[in-house]
Order: structure tokens, then C-alpha cells, then sequence
């Protein structure tokens, strides 16, 4: 064996082993579950008139559960149907990766809804904390899945950020009812991205393990 | 070159398949049968041969069982197939090793 087969042989190891620890379960159907769970959850907020600090806490949260839990039994459906076991190592990886970032998120809606009252001014920025923060948490994962998934964190913290300058610099009263404007932050920033990658991952994702 | 590395390289785990095998395992406590099969693109038959080989020389350990009534099939490496597994690397590198300082 020369010493360029053994170098080759080192990549082909190198490579295997990092696919090993990738989490493979197709994220299309998660991703466009997740993103209509915003949707309908924007929906709810604004037709609803929801415009207390409670409220939209209590409807913004409720949301993430429901989304954690349907793609926590989504992902556990394909990987039952594939045969494979559901808490695998790499999905015990990207459950960990998320795990910090979402539990900021959580307290720190906590606290702004908590120490709020009814001040939307300062309820609005929450959809900037948790697009950040959820943005982290989707980094994090991302070193455990696909590419994309860095790539999907890096538009969620920046689409906050995004939102912070525009609450800073901008903010007007254009004339909508209170939380409202928050409301259709969530809706677009986890609604609609999601709605959007999903369909972007329907077109460009293997086939194999979708349920 | 000193050719004694090469011929030091373990034959069981010196094929191309039971090589990638070995190379999945070594990074992850366990895997399923099918998550081999799939990431690899091997056939049924071909991944089965390959680790009964495997199996036989005691690299690899195969587990049966079950999960919501379906079987399933898990395969992890042995304490003496992740050693084998360390020392084929660890030759491979020498070899490299030894052609670049000559």
C-alpha cells in the first residue's frame, strides 16, 4: 500500500465516521409541521385579540410545545417505520445541542412576560429574544445535522437582530391593534421560515426515511 | 520505505466494506442494521456478510431485539474492535508518516 491509498483510506474513515454522528431523519416534514404550528399560532394571537403580556406568554409558549411535542412524535414515527431505534445517539446529540439555548428562550419569556404587565412595548421584543435564541439552538444542533441547519440558525438570529434594529429605529405606531405587530413577527419569523425552508428541503432533501 | 507497517495492517478490517463499517461503529456507541445499510448504500446480503465476518473475529457485536413489536438489529464494536480498529489507524498513519520523511 503507497502512502497516498493510506491517506485516502484516512479521508474515507474521517468522513465516514462524522456521517455516523449526523442526524439522518428527514427534516422536511418537521420543518413544514413547525412552521404551520406558527402559522395557525400567529393566526390565534391576532384574529383572537390577544394583546395582554399573559396572553401572548401563554398562547407563544403553548405554541412551542405543541411544535416540540409533534415533531418529538414525528421524528419518533420515522424512525419506527425506517426500524431504526428513535433516541439514537445523534438525536440524543442535536436534543442536547438545543436543549440550552431553548431553555433561555423559555425562562426569558418568562421573565419579560412576568415583569411586563401589559406593556407591549416591552412584550415586543420578546419575538426578537426567541428568534435569536432559537437561532443558537438551531446553530448548535447544526454541528449534529445538515449544513442547512447552521445556515437556518444564522437567519433566525439574524432576522432578530434584524427585528431589535427595526423595533430601535423605527418603531412607529402604524396603527395596529397592541401585540399585534408581535403577533405577526412570531407568525413570520416562525411561521413563515419555517414554511419556507420546508418546502425548500421538500424539493432538495433524499426521499429515503420521510414517513 | 519500511514495509513493515503495511504488513502489520489487520486483513479482517483492511477491506473496503468491513472497513467503512468499522469506520461508522468506532464513532458512535451503536447503531441500527438499517442505518448502516442506508448510509453506506450496501445491500442486505452484502451488509450481513460483512459483519458475521466481523462478528466472527470478535470486532463487532450484534443485538437483537425489539422495539414497538418490530425487530430490530443493533451493532456496536467490541472492546478488541475498537482496539483493532485504533492500531489500523494507527498503522495507516505511519505509513503516511513514513513517506513523508523520506
Amino acid at each position: 500500500m503507497d502512502s497516498n491509498r493510506a491517506a485516502e483510506h484516512l479521508q474515507v474513515i474521517r468522513t465516514l465516521m462524522e456521517r455516523s454522528a449526523l442526524y439522518r431523519r428527514a427534516l422536511a416534514p418537521i420543518t413544514l409541521q413547525t412552521g404551520v404550528i406558527g402559522l395557525a399560532g400567529a393566526g390565534w394571537g391576532w384574529f383572537g385579540g390577544i394583546d395582554t403580556a399573559g396572553g401572548f406568554g401563554a398562547l407563544w409558549m403553548t405554541v412551542c410545545l405543541v411544535a416540540l411535542a409533534a415533531a418529538f412524535l414525528l421524528a419518533r414515527r420515522q424512525a419506527l417505520k425506517a426500524g431504526e431505534p428513535f433516541w439514537s445517539p445523534p438525536t440524543r446529540r442535536v436534543a442536547e445541542a438545543l436543549l440550552p439555548a431553548l431553555t433561555a428562550g423559555l425562562v426569558a419569556g418568562l421573565l419579560v412576560v412576568a415583569s411586563g404587565g401589559s406593556d407591549p412595548a416591552r412584550i415586543g421584543w420578546l419575538p426578537a429574544i426567541w428568534a435569536v435564541l432559537y437561532g443558537l439552538a438551531l446553530h448548535s444542533a447544526g454541528f449534529f445535522m445538515t449544513r442547512g441547519i447552521k445556515l437556518f440558525g444564522w437567519l433566525f438570529v439574524l432576522c432578530g437582530l434584524g427585528y431589535c434594529a427595526y423595533r430601535v429605529f423605527f418603531q412607529a405606531d402604524a396603527g395596529l391593534p397592541r401585540l399585534a405587530e408581535a403577533h405577526a413577527a412570531m407568525g413570520i419569523l416562525f411561521g413563515g421560515c419555517h414554511v419556507a425552508y420546508g418546502c425548500y428541503l421538500s424539493f432538495t432533501e433524499p426521499r429515503k426515511n420521510e414517513t | 520505505m519500511n514495509p513493515e507497517p503495511f504488513l502489520q495492517l489487520d486483513r479482517v478490517i483492511h477491506e473496503r466494506g468491513r472497513m467503512a463499517i468499522m469506520s461508522l461503529l468506532a464513532a458512535t456507541p451503536e447503531l441500527s442494521f438499517t442505518e448502516m445499510r442506508d448510509t453506506l448504500t450496501m445491500t442486505d446480503g452484502n451488509l450481513t456478510t460483512h459483519l458475521r465476518t466481523l462478528q466472527e473475529a470478535g470486532y463487532v457485536a450484534v443485538t437483537k431485539s425489539y422495539q414497538d413489536r418490530k425487530p430490530l438489529t443493533t451493532c456496536a464494536l467490541t472492546t478488541a474492535g475498537r482496539k483493532a480498529f485504533g492500531n489500523y489507524i494507527g498503522l495507516l498513519e505511519k505509513i503516511v508518516e513514513q513517506a513523508r520523511n523520506h
